[in-house]
């Protein structure tokens, strides 16, 4: 099983690195370290968001709220910092903001047993309004030059701190997931919601804890969106919800629930945010970008569908060949 | 009339226009403007595609898969017409009709990886947005025109089409909506397809062992509801009188929030033509009557919205919930108690 895991993310990997040697290959100038490390710090709050989707994913729901959550933590830390208030003091108030939405999610997708989708699509459009609310026709804009310039300093080669720090966030819940008893609790849950009651698993409790960390984590993409763009509209994050579900299908995830690993989701997000920076060594105008996303998004899905098919034929075959072997044995007998 | 109360998801389509009146009533007396049939008319104009695509969504999510792709194939529908006609010469009304088709064609590939390579829905039609979205612009890219802003200067004829009111006072838009109301409800209550959408959306196994061939039934559901999003996109060009590759663009949410609403089951097997319209028109009459009466932003009606979206799908599990049953029950049974001593 752990293997079959393994081969999810490295087929994810390889088609990232195929991407890039791809385009290498049109244009050599692509392949410098620069700017391979820019499609990666690009990626970083698509990475966040990937990562807190994809707790949603494994336990078998979806949460499409967390664009506008991403947006209106980044709306609220804005106008905070941008009154000179304390920034730590703002970043716990964002992270506080999305630690609450993903309660109220995870309240009525696992405790109210709302079809997570329309709740989620609530909170949506409840969050959206409310970023409205906060920003209105205007921008946050006025942000303080050095809050912006913590995006630019680079931790380890040219990657980004903030690029550095997804990462290191990234393994470490990978860890925590897959070599801690409460962490496959998440997979788990996904895999078969009544099997693991069974067990004795929480599963009320661990489908709202993963409402909770996909919460946290957008408002963390939040907070970096707004010192990364150092503009926040009241359009901010919108869609995004929608790139995060396509950064862990492209990761391996399955949508059903409990097979996936966010490191996946990691990659899955370098993916999407790679294509447009991709596609201007290319010489493709940006019109290509949403087309070539959905093609590569679709074969991905389609390949993947069609392997499970046909490796679940091939199971029933070989069972259907052993069982009829083993009765013509008995047969002779 | 009996039969019409007896008809599918009848005590929520009661709620429903319940809700109407009540909106009309709020509405209303807070500002008598709002209970103005033309004005309504007019506001419903920008809401179309709620209310045309909504309509056909439903058939997808009864069968138990979800479409949010049918905005993006708006936009695409609106600049294949623009694109054909300025830049390839094509008759207006050809343009139009090969739009149309081509909107088909997208809703049968999409609905051909769900029932037929075992796709998940929501992944096919999440690639589906990016990928005909993409298209609307690539198409774009065609024209002559900039693509910001948009193809226009379309013939009288193909404008006037939406400019004709019926009666002097009902516009084209809603007859075209009432009669794909029409079409949506006999195909789906009362023809041997509909309950073949049903019946897949509750068990699709056991529909395909009672001969259904449940995948080319889904497939055709997609069809309809990229159809319908066609449709949309031909009447609201003419509406505009421009092409732009992004029309309809953020309606995907709320023509979901429509279907659910309107008693649409989004694990499949529930749902009714009826309730999906009186949803449409309810979410319609907000969208209009709250900036109208009470100055709200127009941007701000997502908060109403959603609390409708999340009050409505609470409540209702609130009232399938065994506990709440039985502490009404017990309520009842405690009111009863005092009747019998």
């Amino acid at each position: 099983m752990k293997k079959i895991l393994k081969a999810r993310e490295t087929t994810s990997f390889l088609f990232l690195a195929a991407l890039f040697l791809l385009v290498g290959i049109i244009n050599p100038s692509f392949l410098t370290l620069s700017n391979i490390s820019a499609c990666f710090n690009t990626s970083v709050v698509y990475t966040l968001i990937a990562v807190g989707m994809a707790f949603a994913i494994f336990v078998g729901e979806i949460d499409v709220s967390v664009g506008s959550n991403l947006g209106l933590v980044a709306a609220v830390v804005g106008t905070m910092i941008q009154n000179g208030s304390n920034w730590f003091a703002a970043f716990a108030v964002g992270i506080c903001i999305g630690a609450v939405v993903g309660l109220i999610n995870g309240w009525g997708v696992a405790v109210m047993k709302i079809p997570s989708l329309i709740f989620t699509l609530g909170t949506n459009g409840i969050l959206r309004g409310m970023m409205y609310l906060q920003v209105g026709a205007e921008q946050v804009n006025q942000l303080p030059k050095a809050f912006k310039d913590i995006s630019s300093m680079t931790l380890v080669g040219s990657f980004t701190i903030y690029y550095c720090c997804a990462v290191l966030l990234t393994l470490l819940i990978h860890a925590l997931l897959t070599r801690t008893r409460k962490g496959r609790y998440f997979i788990a849950v996904g895999d078969n919601a009544g099997g693991a009651e069974l067990v004795g698993i929480p599963a009320t409790r661990t489908k709202v804890l993963a409402y909770v960390i996909c919460g946290v984590l957008s408002a963390i993409g939040g907070i970096i969106f707004c010192s990364r763009i150092g503009i926040v509209t009241s359009l901010s994050g919108n869609g995004y919800e929608m790139k995060a579900v396509a950064a862990c299908v492209l990761g391996g995830i399955s949508l059903s629930g409990g097979v996936g690993s966010v490191i996946g989701a990691a990659i899955g997000a370098v993916i999407m945010a790679s294509i447009s920076y991709l596609l201007v060594f290319m010489n493709f105008s940006s019109n290509y970008d949403n087309a070539i996303t959905g093609v590569i998004l679709i074969t991905i899905v389609v390949i993947d569908a069609l392997m499970q098919h046909r490796a679940a034929v091939n199971n029933r075959h070989a069972r259907l060949s052993a069982r009829t072997a083993a009765s013509g044995k008995e047969g002779t007998k | 009339m009996k039969k019409l109360l007896k008809g599918p998801n009848t005590s929520w389509n009661l709620f429903l226009a319940a809700l109407l009146v009540v909106e009309c009533v709020i509405f209303g007396a807070a500002n008598p403007k709002f209970l103005s049939l033309a004005r309504i008319f007019t506001s419903a104009n920008s809401d179309l595609p709620i209310w045309y695509i909504s309509l056909f969504v439903t058939f997808v999510m009864i069968t138990g898969g979800i479409d949010i792709q049918s905005c993006a194939i708006v936009g695409l529908t609106s600049i294949i017409i623009g694109v054909a006609w300025q830049d390839f010469g094509l008759n207006i009304w050809l343009a139009a009709l090969l739009a149309v088709t081509v909107a088909a064609a997208c809703g049968a590939l999409s609905g051909f990886f769900v029932a037929y390579c075992g796709v998940q829905a929501m992944v096919v039609t999440l690639g589906g947005s990016f990928l005909y979205s993409g298209l609307g612009l690539l198409v774009s890219a065609l024209s002559s025109t900039e693509a910001y802003k948009g193809i226009s200067g379309f013939p009288d004829s193909f404008k006037a089409l939406t400019k004709i009111k019926v009666f002097g006072l009902v516009p084209l838009q809603i007859v075209i909506f009432l009669v794909m109301l029409l079409a949506a409800y006999l195909l789906l209550h009362r023809t041997k397809y509909g309950r073949r959408v049903f019946l897949v959306g509750v068990n699709p196994s056991a529909a395909e062992y009672s001969g259904i061939n449940s995948r080319l039934v889904i497939l055709s559901t997609y069809v309809l509801s990229a159809l319908a999003a066609g449709i949309t996109g031909v009447i609201m060009t003419s509406q505009l009188g421009t092409a732009k590759s992004d029309l309809g663009g953020s309606f995907t949410m709320t023509i979901i929030t429509a279907c659910v609403l309107g008693g649409t089951l989004s694990t499949g097997g529930k749902g009714s033509a009826l309730g999906t319209a009186l949803a449409a028109i309810a979410i319609t009459l907000m969208r209009f009557g709250m900036p109208l009466c009470f100055g709200i932003h127009k941007q701000y009606l997502d908060i109403p919205i959603g609390v409708l979206l999340v009050a409505v799908v609470v409540g209702r599990s609130l009232v399938s919930n065994p506990s709440v049953i039985a502490w009404a029950a017990g309520l009842r049974a405690g009111k009863k108690t005092p009747a019998v001593k």
